[in-house]
C-alpha cells in the first residue's frame, strides 16, 4: 500500500542558467544567486512567490556552477519551505545506467524529472525561471487557467513594442488564445512578450515531453519546441496578462536598474509588503551601525554594516563598511565589502569582499541626469589606495 | 561528557518599570533587534551547547512567542534542544513573584525535567548581566580545579568599579577556592572586589541532591542558602570573567547598556560571536532624502525620514519627516510622525507619536512608554 498524498500544483524552477552577459558577476555562480535588493538573491522572488501563492513543493533544477544556489536554498526554511511532504527539492542533473547526462534544454530538464514530478501527481505544473525579479501570484493565474479550460496558459507583459523583438512574442486573438509564439522574432507583430512562467496540465505537457525528447531534430527548449508542438496540435494555449513590475536583470544595466528601481519615490517594486514579503536566507548580523560624520540620503542600507562616510541613491548589503569621508553614490554595494577613507564611488556595481582602497575613484560623476556607463569590481578584488577606474570599466583582478 | 544549559528568564533583583511589567525580563528588547534571550542562549550555541532549559515564572508569553522552536539558535533538535520550564500552579503563591520562593525552589519545580536530562554537567546562568563566553574554557576550570560548584566572577564592570545591587561580592584564597560570600542589596562602588555575574557550573547529580537538601530545610536561594552557607564544606571555586558586561536591572543601567553599544569598539566585543535572534524578514532599512543620522544603531524594516542621532531603533520602525529623535532607545514597530520630539525616552513596542508631539525625558530619569501608548 503506497500513501499517495496528490499535490494540485508544483513548481518546477528552472535555475541552471548562467547569465553569461552579468559576466563577472556569475563567474562563480548562477544568475538566480545573483545578489540584488540589499539583501535577497534574483531566486528569492520565485521562490517567495511561490510560497506566497500556497505552492509549497518546488523542484530547482541547477546545472551552473550549483554549489552556491544548493548551499542558499538548503532545507529550504528561510521560505517555509522545508516540509514533511514536498517543500524545496534540488534537482540536478544525475546519472541513469551507464550514461551521465546534462540537462540539454529547458524540456530536457523537466522531462529527465518527470518521476520526481509523478510522485505527487499534480494536476498542474507551473514551470519558471530563476532571472527575473517580480512578485507575482501565480495562483491567480491558475484561475485564469481553469476558467478557460486552457491546456497551458503562458504568462505575458506588454513591452514597448521596438523591444519586443528581444522576447518570446505571442500573438493572440481576442479571448487571450495564443494563435501564434515567435522566438525573437525580427518584426514582431505584437508587444506581449514571455515572462518565463507556464502553466501546463502535467498530463498534456507529459506526453509533449517524451514526445519532443524522441525528436533527435529537437532542441529540447520550452519555446523553441514545446510550445510550437502544441499550437500545432491545435491545443488550447492562452497568455495571461501580468500588470505588475517585471525585471530581466540579465546584463550589467538592467541589474543596475532594477536596484535603483527599488530607490524611487514611487516604487513599482514594493518589498515592504507584509502580505507578501520576500524571504531571504538571513545571515545573523547585528543593526547597522551609523557613525557621528555620516551623512544618508536615499538609500537602502543591510544588516550589519558601519557607515561612516556618505551615501546616496545606493543600494547598501549587509556587513558593508563604508570609512569616513568616502563617498558611494548611485551604486550597488554587495555583502562584505569595504570602501577606505575618502574613496568614491559613482554609478558602479561593486561584488561581494571587496576592499576599495584609500582616495581610490571608480566611475565617473557626471552632471544631473546623464547616466554614465556602469563600472563593475568582482568579487574578491582589492583596488589599492589612490587607483582610479573609469565609468564602464569591469575590473576582475586586483588594481 | 555532556552538558546542558539552565537560564533563569526573570530576576528579583531588577526594577525596569513598565518594560518588565507585562514580559519577562529576557523577553525585553535590546540592541535594536535582539531581546535579551538572543545573547544568553547565544553563549550556549557559540559553546557547543545545544541542551537548553528556560525557566519561565510570569508572563513568559512574549519570550514563548520570541523562541518557537528554538530553530533560529539552532537548537530544534531531537537530543537535547531548547525547553521552556513553566511554572506549575502553585496554591501557596499569594502574589506573581512568588510562584518561585527562590532560585533552587524554581529548580525544585523543575526537578523532574533536569533529572530526565541525560547531561553529566549543568551550566545555569541569569539574565540581569550579559556577557560572552565560552562555557567549555569554564567547565575545563571547573574540571581541573575539580571543584564541587564554580563560579563566575569578575573583578571589574568594563573598566569601572560598580558592582550591580544584588551580585555577590566574593572573596578567595590563593587557589581560587571561595572562603566568603557576601550580597550587599545596594549598587556598590567597590574597589579591588570580586563580584559574581551570576553563571556557575555544577555537576548534575551534585545540584539535584543540593535541591532536595535545601527544599528540606527550607532554604531556597542558590547563592545565600547554598554557596554562601556551605562553601566551607564545599569545593567551590571561582572562574575570572574578565570581558565586557551588559547590565540590565534598572531604566538607567538598560539605557546605558544599549548605548555602550553605539561604541564601535565595545559592540565589536559584543558581537564578536554571532548572536542569533528570531528572523523578521524585514526589507532593508530606508533613508529618505531629508533624513539626518549621527551615532545611532538601526534595524532593519526601519524608515528614517527624519533625525535621529544617539539613539537605538527596532526593526520596522518609522521616523517621519522633521521627526527628531535623540538619545533614546526606539523598540520595534514604532512611530514618530512628523515634526514628533523624543528625547532621553524609552518608546516600548507598537508606540505612535502623533505630528508635532514632543515626548522629552531626562537624562538622569528617562521617560517610558509602555507598549501602545499613543501620544
Amino acid at each position: 500500500m503506497s500513501f499517495i498524498k496528490k499535490k494540485d500544483m508544483i513548481a518546477m524552477l528552472l535555475a541552471g542558467g548562467q547569465g553569461s552577459r552579468l559576466g563577472v558577476l556569475t563567474k562563480d555562480v548562477a544568475k538566480p544567486a545573483v545578489p540584488f535588493g540589499g539583501k535577497y538573491r534574483i531566486i528569492d522572488f520565485p521562490l517567495s512567490n511561490c510560497i506566497n501563492s500556497d505552492i509549497d513543493t518546488i523542484g530547482v533544477l541547477t546545472q551552473y556552477q550549483p554549489m552556491e544556489l544548493n548551499a542558499y536554498i538548503g532545507n529550504g526554511q528561510p521560505w517555509d519551505l522545508d516540509r514533511m511532504y514536498g517543500g524545496a527539492r534540488i534537482l540536478p542533473p544525475y546519472v541513469r545506467g551507464k550514461e551521465g547526462e546534462w540537462y540539454k534544454g529547458t524540456a530536457n530538464a523537466i522531462y529527465q524529472n518527470i518521476p520526481f514530478i509523478e510522485q505527487y501527481s499534480p494536476n498542474y505544473v507551473i514551470i519558471l525561471s530563476g532571472d527575473h525579479v517580480y512578485k507575482m501570484n501565480y495562483r491567480w493565474m491558475l484561475d485564469q487557467h481553469m476558467k478557460k479550460d486552457a491546456d497551458c496558459t503562458i504568462a505575458v507583459i506588454e513591452v514597448p513594442m521596438e523591444e519586443a523583438s528581444r522576447f518570446g512574442v505571442m500573438n493572440t486573438n481576442e479571448n487571450l488564445r495564443i494563435t501564434e509564439f515567435e522566438e525573437k522574432p525580427a518584426i514582431p507583430k505584437s508587444n506581449l512578450a514571455s515572462m518565463g512562467v507556464y502553466i501546463f496540465n502535467w498530463p498534456t505537457l507529459k506526453e509533449y515531453l517524451i514526445r519532443d525528447e524522441e525528436d533527435p531534430e529537437s532542441s529540447k527548449d520550452f519555446g523553441k519546441n514545446v510550445i510550437p508542438a502544441m499550437l500545432n496540435d491545435n491545443k488550447r494555449l492562452y497568455a495571461y496578462k501580468y500588470l505588475g513590475y517585471w525585471k530581466d536583470v540579465g546584463t550589467i544595466e538592467s541589474l543596475w536598474e532594477a536596484n535603483m528601481d527599488l530607490l524611487k519615490e514611487k516604487v513599482s517594486l514594493e518589498l515592504y509588503d507584509p502580505r507578501w514579503k520576500i524571504y531571504a536566507r538571513n545571515g545573523n548580523l547585528p543593526p547597522q551601525y551609523i557613525g557621528h560624520q555620516a551623512r544618508m540620503r536615499e538609500s537602502h542600507v543591510s544588516e550589519g554594516c558601519s557607515i561612516e562616510g556618505t551615501v546616496e541613491n545606493s543600494i547598501i548589503f549587509p556587513n558593508v563598511t563604508i570609512k569616513k569621508g568616502a563617498v558611494v553614490r548611485h551604486s550597488v554595494v554587495m555583502s562584505s565589502t569595504t570602501v577606505e577613507e575618502n574613496a568614491e564611488v559613482h554609478y558602479a556595481i561593486i561584488a561581494e569582499g571587496v576592499t576599495v582602497g584609500a582616495k581610490a575613484e571608480i566611475g565617473a560623476n557626471p552632471e544631473k541626469d546623464v547616466i554614465p556607463a556602469i563600472s563593475v569590481v568582482a568579487d574578491r578584488v582589492n583596488i589599492s589606495c589612490g587607483t582610479r577606474i573609469d565609468a564602464g570599466t569591469v575590473v576582475d583582478r586586483d588594481l | 561528557m555532556s552538558y546542558m544549559g539552565l537560564i533563569y528568564s526573570y530576576s528579583d533583583k531588577e526594577n525596569l518599570r513598565e518594560l518588565t511589567s507585562a514580559r519577562a525580563l529576557a523577553a525585553l528588547s535590546i540592541g535594536g533587534k535582539y531581546r535579551i534571550i538572543d545573547f544568553v542562549l547565544s553563549n550556549f550555541v557559540n559553546s557547543g551547547i545545544f541542551e537548553v532549559s528556560v525557566i519561565a515564572r510570569t508572563n513568559y508569553h512574549s519570550l514563548i512567542e520570541h523562541l518557537g522552536s528554538g530553530a533560529e539558535w539552532d537548537m530544534s533538535r531531537k537530543r537535547g534542544g531548547l525547553r521552556v520550564l513553566t511554572p506549575f500552579a502553585n496554591k501557596e503563591a499569594t502574589d506573581s513573584a512568588h510562584i518561585y520562593r527562590g532560585t533552587i525552589d524554581a529548580l525544585s519545580n523543575h526537578l523532574h525535567s533536569i533529572k530526565k536530562s541525560m547531561a553529566d554537567f549543568v551550566v545555569l546562568t541569569g539574565s540581569r548581566i550579559l556577557y560572552t563566553m565560552d562555557y567549555r574554557s569554564m567547565i575545563r576550570a571547573h574540571q581541573d580545579t575539580d571543584a564541587d560548584v564554580t563560579v563566575a566572577y569578575t573583578n571589574h564592570m568594563n573598566g569601572t568599579c560598580r558592582v550591580p545591587q544584588g551580585s555577590p561580592m566574593i572573596r578567595m584564597d590563593e587557589h581560587k577556592q571561595i572562603r566568603e560570600v557576601e550580597i550587599v542589596d545596594e549598587e556598590q562602588e567597590e574597589r579591588e572586589c570580586s563580584w559574581c555575574i551570576g553563571v556557575c557550573v555544577i555537576r548534575k547529580t551534585l545540584l539535584e541532591s543540593l535541591i532536595a537538601d535545601a527544599m528540606s530545610h527550607q532554604r531556597y536561594d542558590l547563592y545565600t542558602d547554598i554557596l554562601q552557607k556551605l562553601s566551607p564544606a564545599l569545593k567551590v571555586y571561582g572562574y575570572e570573567y574578565s570581558g565586557h558586561l551588559l547590565e540590565i536591572s534598572t531604566i538607567s543601567t538598560y539605557m546605558e547598556a544599549n548605548k555602550a553599544m553605539l561604541d564601535p569598539e565595545f559592540s565589536a566585543k559584543v558581537f564578536q560571536k554571532t548572536v542569533y535572534t528570531k528572523v523578521k524578514d524585514s526589507v532593508p532599512a530606508r533613508y529618505g532624502p531629508e533624513c539626518y543620522v549621527e551615532n545611532s544603531m538601526i534595524a532593519d524594516g526601519c524608515q528614517i525620514m527624519g533625525t535621529v542621532i544617539n539613539s537605538v531603533v527596532s526593526r520596522g520602525v518609522h521616523i517621519d519627516k522633521g521627526a527628531i529623535v535623540k538619545d533614546s532607545i526606539i523598540m520595534q514597530d514604532t512611530e514618530i510622525m512628523d515634526h514628533a520630539r523624543v528625547e532621553h525616552a524609552i518608546l516600548d513596542k507598537d508606540v505612535i507619536i502623533r505630528d508635532g508631539r514632543e515626548v522629552i525625558g531626562h537624562p538622569s530619569y528617562p521617560i517610558v512608554l509602555p507598549k501602545m501608548s499613543i501620544v
